[in-house]
């Protein structure tokens, strides 16, 4: 796809002909799009458009929310005091490398500053905090639940601070912002209850998008654990959506290249081989060059960036558009005996070849416009840049290569006895007709008994490997993370409306978590309350008069002394002025962090998302990670809860990422359906015959259902990218079906046609041959579908319409 | 409510190794307590008459000394058991709370309000449950991983002291006293590195028919 075409000729050309100069204008500017285009490599592509509000939210925290910025490490092996070392020693070397926001292994005593901030202002932050909270009555319950706590380990939080916060806001402001669910605690580092591993949580500054910057991170990881682990025998795990970028973002890197590279070089072989001419070689290249400039320049046109899996397929769009330039090399060759000039060989192909290429064409496009409006940006794109590529090669070809080989290529290489080999071939298949019938019988017949097995899932699709998603299902395991199967999505106009509307859900949550039916809850607003909750509880501070006078009362007799308090009364003075605080005032702290991945501000325009996550007690269904079906009893119960609550949604994550899947396998069924409809229409209208049309459809039809059954027998499950495959072996292989159809109908079959449909079908199986040996599932599944299929298409072509191979070349054989 | 078979030593192998422990014990109890001991007592022995006890419901009155508020404050209410792993102590006594664990997870409640947590991620509390609960279930190897455990006295008094192995949490909870007799405890003293102090006293309550 790199080979630049010749300019000579081409000039020359442009002289002449104005259709040569829009040409090379088109690629001109195509040119300068592919070059300015934004590439990508991420997981992007194999995530889906989402129609619903609960996977919107899913899917934008997949995307680039700060699910998309948090890795999970593991410290495994090793002695138990040596991982701990190796924690600790690791933190303090991430949190001064600046790549990350917030590195947290359980260690809490560096957090002795943003302690101090909310300190300050825990009379707006405490959910305790209410007019009632200082009459005397109040003032009294405060103080004797603090001192409740003094002389036990839950009290030594309060010694330091007993005089100024006698009713022990510090403990009610702790409870509120700590989950319920932890990791186990050992030697003051979090370490798992399975397994020998010590653990942290990153959270990287790098956005989901910014690769680079996500990959500088984990390479800092690891240059981390390679110094505090020294040579212990430890071992470090790693993982984290941003791990899997990272990783599918080089493997799919080294693909295309490897694609296109191996891709390019065979079929320039192959040209040789058949054409035996440098000059050949290149105009044969040339619609190919035009159809992938053409089409990268249209999707990045058309989506703004250009997808790695995009020119994955690509490359397999060689196999396609150098289809045409062999037919028309191959064609143009001026019939021996035919008192056509020289230099005119083209005018006969574009009469009597065209139209049956340009049906070919019709056919491809109607099966690709399906994909334009996948949901899947991935389909999308690869729908796009196959329609403008495939259009670009079969102008180029109509248009530009009669300047250039006005009589198709010179009889050299090895075409001759190719053609004499295809016609040999061509004369026999016809005979073993009943074989071929009997084989597809067979195949019906195995279909019939076992079904192709559709499937819709994400695995499939992500170039994910199951080791690393199994890595990081026990390392969120082990960290209780904020991974719960089920979660609740509210949404907002802003900061304060969101916040506000998760205290409302907040509250309904309670009563669940009185009854039992939850373990507790986490969401933004314990850790950042709304700016009107926080403006009602600086309300509810009293004047110093009137909390002195309240105090005195209320120490009465009691455990502390009214003369100590002194503090106390400064410091609720001295917060009745504040300001509430905001998102932005805790930017600087570790709750940043937290906060950042439960209250979502919007890119640009759109709705702020705070997410509450849910801890299920052990005991319900659902609350293991990996369990895939939350009890149906607590989801109704818990709709029944939040009902009424403006924007409040429940988001069953494996379930919507199921129903996600699911859907677009059916929705890209159905265009696929549509696709193939078009075709037969078009090609109904074009034969205006319903045995032509019929002995068309019949080849196409039986090497699909041949596939199938292969894939079938294999126990292999198909996904979305295999029924695109399904679709291509139609668009590809109707060309064949077509052109044996006209030989057909002409009564003779040359054999120049018969090895130019040989050697394009050769391009073909080898350009998506190649694609079956990708370790990039999405391009694999294409692959090994369309080569056996296009391979099909052709010797069932041959098979099943039957032409008679002219006598002087059959005489040959 | 179940209740199973007291366990007996079984060899004569076992027996003489139980002497020759028992043995130690006396010496080092003669050379530590100034105390005479009637009947050698050992760890492993009293582990076992505990392990036995199923299920049990006591009241309690604690008193503990704060130093900070120079003051001794004291509180009453139950104290619950039931095996292999649920404990609850509620305070009824000046204020009604209750702290209920069962397996890994702790449950705390206060009025209206109540929180849940995992025990094993926090530490601090973890020492404080654990050192009953493993007495109470006679599970020797969960004493001995988070503590120092030493047995004193004979089966008529014991006294069990435990010192958290952890130094981070020895900053908070210098050592733990449990004492009682035979399967029964009667006393659990909490001494705490900065020096206040608690113990609580125990009564077995006539428990309501099960």
């Amino acid at each position: 796809m790199s080979a630049a075409p010749d300019p000579m000729p081409v000039a020359v050309a442009a002289a002449r002909r104005p259709e040569a100069w829009l040409w090379v204008l088109a690629m001109v500017a195509a040119l300068v799009v592919a070059v300015r285009a934004n590439y990508v490599a991420d997981l992007s592509a194999f995530l889906p458009a989402a129609p619903t509000a609960e996977q919107r939210v899913l899917l934008e925290q997949l995307r680039s929310g700060v699910t998309s910025r948090i890795l999970l490490v593991g410290i495994r092996g090793g002695r138990s005091e040596k991982r701990v070392a190796a924690s600790q020693a690791m933190a303090a070397a991430l949190r001064s490398s600046g790549e990350f926001r917030s590195v947290d292994n359980g260690d809490t005593s560096a957090y002795g500053e943003a302690g101090q901030f909310l300190f300050d202002h825990r009379y707006l932050l405490s959910p305790a905090i209410d007019a009632r909270r200082f009459t005397v009555d109040g003032l009294r319950e405060g103080i004797d639940d603090t001192v409740a706590l003094l002389g036990t380990p839950a009290g030594t939080l309060m010694k330091p601070v007993l005089w100024r916060d006698p009713t022990g806001e510090t403990i009610r402001l702790a409870e509120a912002m700590l989950p319920a669910q932890a990791p186990r605690s050992e030697g003051g580092v979090w370490v798992s209850r399975s397994e020998p591993r010590a653990l942290l949580v990153l959270t990287m500054r790098a956005e989901g998008d910014d690769l680079d910057g996500q990959a500088r991170a984990i390479e800092a990881v690891r240059r981390a654990f390679a110094a505090a682990a020294g040579s212990d025998g430890m071992q470090l795990e790693i993982s984290g959506l941003g791990v899997f970028a990272v990783q599918a973002r080089a493997q799919i890197r080294g693909e295309i290249e490897r694609l296109a590279t191996a891709g390019t070089a065979a079929i320039i072989a192959l040209l040789f081989v058949v054409f035996g001419s440098w000059r050949a070689l290149l105009v044969g290249t040339l619609p190919v060059a035009s159809g992938v400039l053409a089409g990268i320049a249209a999707v990045s046109l058309g989506f703004g960036r250009v997808h790695g899996v995009t020119l994955g397929f690509g490359t397999t769009l060689i196999g396609e558009a150098v289809d045409y330039a062999i037919y028309f090399l191959i064609q143009s060759r001026p019939a021996a005996g035919l008192s056509t000039g020289r230099g005119r060989g083209y005018e006969a192909w574009v009469a009597g070849k065209w139209p049956t290429v340009r049906l070919g064409l019709w056919t491809s496009l109607a099966g690709f416009s399906a994909l334009v409006f996948s949901g899947f940006p991935g389909l999308a794109q690869l729908g796009v840049f196959s329609l403008a590529g495939l259009v670009a090669a079969a102008l180029t070809t109509r248009y530009v290569l009669p300047l250039l080989a006005p009589d198709g290529a010179a009889a050299l290489g090895l075409r001759g006895s190719l053609g004499r080999a295809t016609s040999r071939a061509a004369a026999w298949l016809p005979r073993r007709r009943v074989l071929v019938v009997a084989v597809v019988a067979a195949a019906v017949a195995a279909l019939a008994h076992e079904p192709a097995a559709w499937r819709g899932n994400l695995a499939a699709l992500s170039p994910v490997p199951p080791d690393a998603l199994k890595l990081d299902a026990s390392l969120r395991a082990d960290l209780a993370a904020a991974e719960a199967g089920i979660l609740v999505a509210v949404e907002g106009a802003d900061e304060g409306q969101v916040l506000q509307r998760a205290e409302a859900a907040g509250a309904r949550l309670d009563a669940l978590v009185r009854d039992g039916a939850l373990l507790g809850y986490s969401s933004p607003a314990n850790l950042l309350p709304s700016p009107a909750t926080q403006r009602a509880r600086a309300a509810a501070l009293p004047s110093r008069e009137v909390l002195t006078a309240n105090l005195v009362q209320a120490t009465q007799d009691g455990p502390l002394p009214f003369e100590r308090l002194g503090p106390f009364i400064d410091d609720v003075e001295s917060e009745r002025g504040l300001p509430a605080i905001t998102r932005r005032d805790l930017a600087s702290t570790p709750l940043a962090a937290a906060l950042d991945a439960q209250l979502v501000s919007p890119r640009g325009r759109g709705p702020w998302t705070a997410l509450i996550n849910l801890q299920l007690p052990p005991s319900a269904p659902g609350a293991q990670a990996g369990d895939s079906e939350p009890g149906l009893s607590d989801g109704n119960r818990l709709r029944a809860a939040l009902a009424g609550l403006p924007d409040t949604r429940i988001v069953e994550v494996q379930r919507e990422l199921d129903a996600l899947y699911a859907r677009y396998l059916r929705e890209a069924q159905w265009q696929a359906a549509v696709g193939a409809l078009v075709i037969v229409i078009l090609l109904g209208a074009y034969l205006r015959s319903a045995t032509r049309l019929l002995r068309v459809l019949v080849p196409l039809a039986a090497s699909e259902i041949l596939v199938l059954a292969g894939f079938a027998v294999a126990h292999a499950a198909l996904g979305v990218l295999h029924l695109v495959g399904l679709l291509l072996v139609v668009a590809v292989g109707s060309n064949y079906a077509l052109f044996f159809d006209h030989l057909r109908e002409r009564g003779d079959a040359d054999a120049d046609t018969l090895a130019s449909l040989f050697v394009a079908n050769l391009t073909t199986v080898i350009s998506f041959g190649l694609l079956a040996t990708s370790d990039v599932p999405a391009l694999s599944a294409v692959g090994m579908v369309v080569a056996p299929g296009a391979a099909l298409a052709l010797v069932l072509s041959a098979a099943l319409i039957g032409v008679k191979p002219r006598a002087e070349s059959a005489a040959h054989g | 409510m179940r209740t199973s078979e007291p366990r007996r030593p079984r060899s004569g192998g076992r027996a003489a190794r139980l002497r020759r422990a028992a043995w130690r014990a006396l010496l080092v109890a003669a050379a530590t307590v100034p105390v005479a001991v009637a009947h050698a007592f050992d760890l492993d022995e009293l582990m076992r008459i505990l392990a036995d006890v199923r299920s049990a419901d006591a009241t309690f009155i604690e008193r503990r000394t704060v130093n900070q508020i120079g003051r001794t404050l004291e509180s009453a209410g139950r104290l619950s058991y039931r095996a292999p792993d649920t404990f609850t102590r509620e305070t009824l006594r000046p204020h009604r709370d209750k702290l209920a664990v069962s397996g890994n997870i702790v449950t705390m409640s206060q009025g209206d309000r109540s929180r849940t947590m995992e025990l094993d991620a926090a530490p601090e509390a973890q020492v404080m449950i654990e050192a009953i609960r493993g007495t109470l279930t006679g599970n020797r190897s969960l004493l001995e991983r988070h503590f120092e455990v030493r047995l004193e006295g004979p089966a008529e008094s014991w006294l069990l002291e435990l010192v958290p192995r952890d130094v981070r949490l020895r900053g908070q909870v210098a050592q733990l006293r449990v004492s009682g007799r035979q399967a029964r405890i009667r006393e659990v003293d909490v001494r705490m590195a900065d020096g206040d102090h608690s113990e609580m006293l125990i009564e077995p309550a006539i428990s309501p028919a099960p």
